[in-house]
């Protein structure tokens, strides 16, 4: 495995990322990722805050029509991600915040795949409990909220 | 470094904000946040104005809206936090004058929808499309806000920012 990192990080493709002096190159890529997060927390945001009871006149069946969205975000962001990630895979890695944020992104899949199947899988009507759609949507901002914050602070906990 | 930067970096506030170590990078996080409340708020009411989702009701669409105004204002002291403690990265950007430009452009517009079009949101009646001003509105909201998320990151990399 650490090979395979430093193979990478060592690549043609990384030294393109982080060695070119164009700014279609890393930067563009880092933007494109922030596009991402735009796109997938506000999705999510959207999501979330329906389910907490806000613009209850917008049908829950309506706001379905959000996830591709996330969907669309969320592939944005792992295929700049991989870029990045490849470009400092070995220093990366083993980088604990950034670990960390690949746990929160993992738990924030689960919710939110969650929400959708307990939602809106059985047809039009939610059939779970206030109580468990306000939890997963908490959980969801949690989430969503801690990867945004734990991306951040990749660039003071090396 | 210009006049105005190195004047407003000697004075005490701007020191002592740029002493507390932890205070950048906590302003970067909320900066973060404050943008996806801006983009999910925003841009849903945005999608609408498009005329997508026709079932949704206009006012529905509109009450993610003092979310985003939420994360406009925590963008919009964060922000001035930033220019505060360090203006010699923003004040010869040509990125950062960009980013100042969509934010205007981004208000203007919200302007114009609340005064010149607000109330032909009542007389819209349910599934039906958005007359043409409200997708130039949503489309010139959707476009500003993703122009300023640009130039916003890409500050470090394009004209003197850094």
């Amino acid at each position: 495995m650490a090979q395979f990192l430093h193979a990478l990080q060592n690549s043609a493709f990384s030294a393109w990322v982080v060695g070119s002096e164009s700014i279609w190159a890393y930067p563009m890529i880092l933007t494109m990722h922030t596009v991402g997060l735009g796109i997938v927390v506000g999705a999510a945001v959207v999501v979330d805050l329906r389910l907490l009871g806000i613009a209850p006149a917008i049908p829950i069946d309506e706001i379905k029509r959000v996830f591709p969205i996330f969907w669309v975000g969320f592939f944005i962001n792992l295929v700049s991600g991989l870029m990045l990630f490849v470009s400092e895979a070995e220093d990366k890695a083993t980088q604990p915040v950034f670990l960390l944020k690949l746990l929160l992104i993992a738990i924030g899949v689960v919710v939110t795949g969650r929400i959708r199947r307990v939602l809106f899988g059985s047809g039009s009507m939610p059939t779970v409990a206030a109580t468990a759609a306000r939890t997963l949507a908490v959980s969801s901002l949690v989430a969503w909220g801690g990867a945004i914050v734990a991306g951040r602070l990749m660039a003071y906990l090396k | 470094m210009d006049p105005f930067s190195a004047w407003l970096e000697a004075t005490r506030i701007s020191t002592t904000m740029r002493n507390m170590t932890w205070l950048w990078p906590a302003c970067e996080s909320i900066h973060f946040i404050g943008l996806a409340l801006l983009i999910g708020g925003a841009g849903y009411f945005d999608l609408r104005l498009l005329g997508f989702m026709r079932r949704v009701p206009m006012a529905a669409a509109k009450a993610f809206m003092p979310w985003a105004i939420t994360g406009f204002a925590m963008n919009f002291v964060t922000g001035t936090a930033f220019f505060v403690m360090a203006p010699h990265m923003y004040v010869l950007s040509a990125a950062w004058w960009a980013k100042v430009f969509f934010i205007v452009v981004a208000g203007m517009n919200a302007m114009l929808f609340e005064t010149a079009l607000g109330t032909r949101v009542l007389l819209l009646g349910p599934n039906e499309d958005t007359p043409t001003s409200f997708k130039i509105v949503g489309a010139v909201s959707l476009l500003s806000w993703f122009a300023v998320l640009f130039f916003g990151r890409m500050l470090p990399y394009i004209g003197t920012g850094n």
